[in-house]
């Protein structure tokens, strides 16, 4: 690498950085993020009524460490890291459309790619917040009793890492939709709860081509039993291999966004 | 020289409303729905149930045909009854498939109006909000009713037609009114539930999301409590399982939760009030920015 | 003087709609106005200048560099869009602040050169109060305030005056002239003739995608053989001036505005013309009230170019 190129690498970084300060203090001011916060504490509520019910003898006794792993955790996993990064992901490009603000950020000494990086940066760390606040308290609510237990806190690292990947993931995959697509909503929905759904009852690799595969193959293999409804026939995939193919799929799309906004015409209609 | 002069008269007559004025509203969103890409490709796709319904309508009335199909003398599933329409109504992929209807051409009604300032425009027209809201509302109305009032009449009208006689309306007179009932609930329900989302905010992406996750959040929210309680009276949480209430109370089924239907239906009902309560309120002419 | 903007062959069609055709300009420092009504394909222009567009055939160069997606070059260009959108949940502190730092400048920097753009555009007061809350004429200045908050040296401004009042669209001029006497490039379009007028002289006249006429104001007029030159007289002896017009090969035409009380005069060498005057009102001792060129006006060149 020339010092040319260190230069540039630099330079790119700087305006990455700048990007994603002015879009990370913006998202939150925004009123759409105060209600995304909302929902994504909704787990917390969910588990203050179980463990209310519990003292007062009205629900049965669960561990509340089964119900953060099966319930909280799908509920986190299968709808709203999907919700969050479709909604984000697609506002990294199609916002700036919608808005008709792209000119004031292509008319400054900052790359298009610097621009995608430091907004898909910005609201998967905003989002990234989000679920690991509502993750962290609904699990401290649901083993209150047991908050000595150091073992279980490494299943909450585990879990909040997992929806780390997970939101790192998408938001690439739905970046890259946004930059390409008018209508991203639509397809992200049939993406999201069509394809990443139905594709998990189809045996043997065709799993493989699905992101919450790789997701559901860093936590532990579910146990049958009544919550089974929400877990679907899993044949997984080894950790290493997992996190690689995350990170694989983060850096292929978001890759291809970058390339996609930087080459492409966007013409704001006036 | 004066004006009448010139041959101007003064008009005496008085000023009337347009019959209709809610009509260009309606019928510019639906065109405007239409010239969407890939809406009529989604909108054939949710005429998939009518199409699958009536088919076992036609065979119902064919069975000698269609014997290779049917094991032994189980004929129960083409039993067309009242039992038939309702799980044609209250079938999750009809909700489903409704609900994407209304991401698409519902998402963007007011949002769209808020976005570009266009309710000053409306408003500076002899149109009063009532009809602004309903003639949005009537967009919605228009293609839900074509998944729902129109196939169940259809349905009615094939089976008297494929029977060659009365026995199927003698023996249940009152199925027609219960499709025009059920179907004007639901419909009104997802009206008012869609243009309530649609005016919270002025990014159509966003909206969309909200009608969708809301729906869905709805019911994981009932599976989760249920999971936990063992109580079905969680269901009242769903949106979708509300709606199976009170359409099976409609069609004189068992309703598929233990749970009165009065307390589905003032949900829904609630839900449908509140909605018109707070668009009352959020659509005006001028927005006061504070 | 060497060109700073070059296009060459310019063309853009948005499907089947012409946006702009063969355009082949040089554009010098100083103000230059782009002139032309609504849809003519000035914003089309500029956006294919500023690199917001892609041309479909030909090329545009500042400084001799390619202009897409060379975002180095912005750090010395700034840009006024036309299109009235911002982020609205951000203060006009907030909004000219974050964009500064996307040119890379120290904190210090940032603030001194928003609190300079801001005091130009006459903002300070306001700066922290949301841009939703602003009027049009403020958010209208906002545009311009962050087009020139990091002192670039070329400055193109697409119809900057479009919602300002007449006392706000003086400052805008005057500043646009400072900024000319600053020896900075100012590329700014209008399809508001007197304001390009109180601007510059030299313009560039774009109709249904083509350019018909660039240059001086006044030399462009010359060149419009067409249409001779109009000239009004009101004077105490008309019919006699007039006597003395016929016998000029270059006076074409005389004409009496019985309403006006005066005399208009059709000819094809202004110059001549004008240099006649003074002998013929001294030699006959006529009185002359008044002599005005109807024609001699941006209105009048753009009329006759686009053929009303």
């Amino acid at each position: 690498m020339t010092q040319s190129d260190t230069r540039k690498f630099s330079f790119f970084l700087q305006s990455a950085k700048d990007v994603f300060v002015f879009f990370f203090s913006l998202a939150k001011k925004v009123r759409k993020t105060k209600i995304f916060f909302f929902i994504s504490f909704l787990p917390v509520f969910m588990a203050f009524v179980v463990k209310f019910s519990q003292i007062f003898s009205l629900a049965r006794n669960i561990e509340g460490i089964y119900i953060f792993n099966n319930m909280i955790m799908m509920f986190y996993m299968q709808f709203l890291i999907l919700i969050l990064a479709l909604f984000y992901g697609t506002s990294v490009s199609s916002e700036e459309l919608e808005g008709k603000t792209l000119t004031y950020l292509t008319t400054r000494p900052v790359s298009k790619s610097a621009i995608i990086i430091g907004k898909y940066l910005a609201y998967t760390g905003l989002v990234i917040i989000m679920t690991t606040l509502g993750v962290v308290f609904s699990f401290l609510v649901l083993n209150l009793n047991e908050l000595y237990e150091l073992s279980l806190y490494k299943i909450l690292l585990r879990d909040v890492a997992v929806l780390g990947l997970g939101l790192m993931c998408y938001t690439a995959f739905f970046t890259f939709v946004g930059t390409i697509l008018k209508r991203s909503i639509m397809f992200g929905l049939v993406f999201s709860f069509g394809w990443e759904n139905v594709i998990q009852y189809f045996p043997g690799s065709t799993q493989k081509f699905t992101i919450v595969h790789y997701l559901k193959s860093l936590l532990p293999s579910p146990s049958t039993g009544r919550f089974s409804f929400l877990l679907f026939r899993l044949e997984p995939s080894s950790t290493g291999n997992s996190v690689f193919m995350l990170f694989l799929i983060t850096g292929v799309f978001l890759g291809l966004a970058c390339i996609l906004f930087t080459f492409k015409e966007y013409i704001m209609e006036d | 020289m004066t004006i009448k002069e010139k041959g101007y008269t003064h008009w005496d007559g008085e000023l009337k409303d347009g019959r209709f004025p809610w009509w260009p509203i309606t019928r510019f969103g639906i065109k405007l729905t239409f010239k969407r890409k890939f809406f009529k490709f989604l909108f054939a796709l949710t005429l998939l149930p009518a199409l699958v319904w009536l088919v076992g309508i036609y065979i119902s009335e064919r069975l000698e045909d269609f014997s290779f199909m049917v094991r032994g003398d189980q004929t129960d599933f083409l039993n067309v009854n009242p039992s038939y329409f309702n799980t044609y109504f209250t079938n999750d992929f009809l909700l489903f498939m409704m609900i994407m209807i209304l991401v698409f051409c519902g998402a963007g009604l007011i949002s769209d109006d808020l976005k570009h300032n266009a309710l000053q425009l409306y408003f500076a027209r002899p149109l009063k909000k009532q009809d602004y809201l309903f003639g949005k509302a009537a967009v919605i109305f228009f293609f839900l009713f074509i998944l729902t009032l129109v196939p169940g009449l259809i349905f009615i009208l094939m089976k008297l037609i494929f029977a060659g006689n009365f026995k199927f309306i003698n023996s249940y007179p009152w199925l027609p009114l219960s499709i025009i009932v059920y179907s004007t609930l639901l419909t009104s329900f997802f009206a008012l539930y869609t243009l309530l989302l649609s005016s919270v905010g002025k990014n159509r992406r966003y909206v969309a999301i909200l009608i969708f996750g809301i729906y869905i959040f709805s019911d994981i929210f009932y599976g989760i409590f249920y999971g936990i309680f063992r109580s079905q009276y969680f269901s009242l949480l769903s949106i979708k399982v509300n709606l199976q209430q009170v359409g099976a109370v409609l069609f004189n089924q068992r309703t598929p939760q233990n749970v009165p239907w009065l307390y589905s239906l003032l949900i829904i009902l609630g839900i449908c009030v509140l909605s018109g309560l707070f668009l009352n309120k959020k659509v005006k002419g001028v927005e006061i920015i504070k | 003087m060497t060109a700073v903007i070059q296009t060459q062959n310019l063309s853009k069609w948005y499907g089947n709609v012409l946006g702009l055709s063969d355009v082949t300009l040089q554009i010098e420092p100083g103000i230059t106005g782009i002139l032309g009504p609504n849809g003519a394909g000035k914003s089309t222009f500029l956006k294919l200048i500023t690199g917001q567009i892609k041309p479909n055939i030909g090329r545009v160069m500042i400084h001799g560099q390619n202009v897409w997606n060379n975002y180095a070059m912005f750090a010395q260009i700034g840009f006024c869009p036309e299109q009235d959108s911002f982020y609205e949940e951000l203060t006009g502190w907030q909004f000219l602040t974050n964009l500064l730092k996307l040119h890379h400048f120290s904190p210090e920097d940032i603030n001194a050169k928003a609190e300079i753009a801001l005091d130009i555009v006459e903002l300070t007061k306001d700066k922290d109060r949301v841009i939703r809350s602003y009027s049009r004429g403020m958010r209208q200045r906002l545009k311009v305030g962050q087009a020139i908050a990091h002192d670039p040296n070329i400055i193109i401004l697409d119809e900057p005056l479009n919602g300002l009042d007449p006392l706000g669209r003086r400052k805008i001029i005057r500043l646009i002239k400072e900024y000319k006497g600053e020896g900075r490039m100012i590329v700014v379009s209008s399809h508001v003739l007197p304001e390009i007028e109180a601007m510059t002289n030299r313009i560039i006249l774009i109709h249904q995608g083509k350019v018909f006429a660039q240059g001086d104001i006044h030399y462009i007029r010359d060149l419009i053989e067409t249409h001779p030159h109009i000239v009004s007289i009101k004077c105490s002896q008309s019919r006699l001036l007039a006597e003395k017009f016929i016998g000029y090969d270059y006076v074409l035409k005389v004409h009496f505005d019985l309403q006006k009380k005066s005399l208009l005069v059709e000819t094809n060498n202004r110059d001549k013309f004008f240099s006649l005057l003074p002998s013929l009102f001294i030699d006959n001792n006529i009185e002359v009230e008044e002599i005005t060129s109807p024609d001699d006006n941006l209105q009048a060149v753009f009329d006759y170019l686009i053929g009303k």
